[in-house]
């Protein structure tokens, strides 16, 4: 079929089609940092995009505040209905965190896999074909940002960190329906159960918790945090709220629909958060052996 | 300064969608429907009616690479799809008269395809696990229906803007 070859259209065709499943190939597999074009390009826009987004900030800012007087009224009440709890639990908390730090001085342990350092970031750039949800942020490897680092605002999770380059950094959002999106989670209640944050709801809006051993107490109205057991994660970042607990597909484990604290649709700055708890070298691990020899 | 004035504005439309999605209020369109812009690829499509099918292909295919490695982190969606798509309206566009209400039908097919294009690729890599309907429900017609009134909006100074453009390309 000679005549079949001299089609240059299809030929162009053809070979951009394997160009394209070699790139998507390239692009799909675990990588643990991108490549350095990648990072020079994503540089060069985060540069522009936060020169471009902090006017816009601004301006946003503005019909915010306009929007909050609106409702200023409304708010001042639920607030102050509010406020006569906070004060007993203000002592509550103070008393308790007296009596954990004494406890943890007879122990001789002083970090927790609860301490982490905030890094303040702002948003400079949303994904626009919200398909994968994610954010760009304004801070990346030159302010301390690794790849897998929890990010919360002030009422909640988001999400967690899928790339970092010099400037920027990019933060896959808790909604986006990722499989390899996985956050170890905790449901608070009498005993802590155990579960991973996995997959959303996009009509309900819910997220969903799954790998919860059947015939755990989850009830609704409990809190969901995350767990601390990961590389990177804190624990006790607030996740959301139990809204509905259902068995999986098999039968075996249980699913819980989980309402997040954070909005993921309107976020402005975000905290990333930075494990202290220093992580056990893989020479620890092996008891010491090699390290005579 | 005139070389210029066309990738500076691509590269607003650019960052635009990203700020647009940022900034746009959760529940504007219903808390249920995902709006999607696409300006940027509806002004490479105008480009391609009003002024060529070689500038409109070299420009999708550049900017579709700075949106996949920017914003996707998947290289090859876009990258292979704004020119794809960009190629066939060319080839549509052929048959037919360049005039605001053509070009604004067939812009408006192409970011069908688009959607349509990116949905499929999309759960062919397990990106995403929507059934066929509820894509349509849910994001396909309030998408298309945003886009739609975008390029009423923007169509006609884009036209002038593009064909002023040809005229310069012709006379040099």
């Amino acid at each position: 079929m000679p005549q079949f070859f001299l089609n240059k259209r299809l030929i162009i065709l053809l070979v951009s089609i394997i160009v394209l499943v070699a790139l998507i190939g390239f692009s799909l597999r675990e990588r643990s940092k991108l490549s350095w074009p990648e990072q020079f390009v994503k540089d060069t826009t985060g540069w522009v995009q936060s020169l471009v987004s902090k006017p816009t900030n601004y301006v946003a800012g503005f019909f915010e505040n306009l929007q909050d007087l609106q409702n200023t009224y409304e708010e001042n009440k639920e607030l102050k209905s509010r406020l006569e709890n906070l004060v007993s639990l203000e002592a509550q908390v103070q008393e308790l965190k007296k009596d954990n730090k004494d406890l943890r001085d007879i122990l001789g342990e002083e970090k927790t896999l609860r301490d982490y350092e905030p890094l303040p970031a702002t948003v400079i750039g949303r994904n626009p074909d919200r398909w994968h949800e994610m954010i760009i942020i304004d801070k990346g490897k030159l302010n301390g940002i690794k790849k897998n680092m929890a990010v919360v605002t002030a009422n909640g999770l988001v999400g967690k960190v899928k790339s970092v380059t010099q400037f920027s950094s990019t933060v896959q959002l808790l909604s986006s329906t990722d499989p390899k999106n996985r956050i170890s989670a905790i449901v608070q209640g009498k005993d802590d159960v155990y579960g991973l944050v996995e997959g959303y709801d996009n009509e309900k809006k819910l997220l969903m918790i799954k790998a919860i051993p059947s015939g755990s107490n989850i009830e609704k109205g409990q809190m969901v945090i995350t767990s601390g057991l990961s590389d990177v994660f804190p624990k006790g970042l607030p996740i959301g709220k139990v809204v509905e607990v259902k068995p999986d597909q098999y039968g075996l484990n249980l699913t819980a629909l989980v309402k997040p604290g954070a909005d993921f649709y309107d976020i402005k700055s975000v905290i990333v958060t930075k494990k202290i708890m220093r992580q056990p070298d893989e020479k620890d691990l092996t008891g010491g052996k090699e390290e005579g020899s | 300064m005139k070389k210029f004035l066309l990738p500076l504005l691509f590269l607003f439309l650019f960052l635009l969608e990203s700020l647009f999605v940022q900034y746009l209020p959760a529940g504007l369109f219903g808390r249920n429907r995902i709006v999607a812009p696409h300006f940027l690829f509806a002004a490479l499509l105008f480009l391609t009616i009003f002024v060529g099918k070689k500038q409109g292909i070299i420009y999708a295919a550049i900017f579709g690479l700075l949106f996949d490695i920017v914003y996707i982190e998947i290289i090859g969606i876009y990258f292979f799809l704004f020119p794809l798509i960009t190629y066939l309206v060319s080839k549509i566009m052929q048959t037919m008269q360049a005039n605001i209400f053509i070009a604004f039908l067939v812009s408006l097919f192409g970011i069908a395809l688009l959607e349509v294009g990116v949905y499929e690729m999309y759960r062919l890599i397990h990106v995403t696990t929507l059934d066929f309907m509820s894509f349509i429900n849910l994001r396909f017609y309030p998408t298309l229906i945003f886009n739609a009134a975008f390029i009423i909006i923007v169509g006609y100074p884009l036209k002038r803007q593009f064909e002023k453009h040809a005229e310069a390309l012709r006379d040099e």
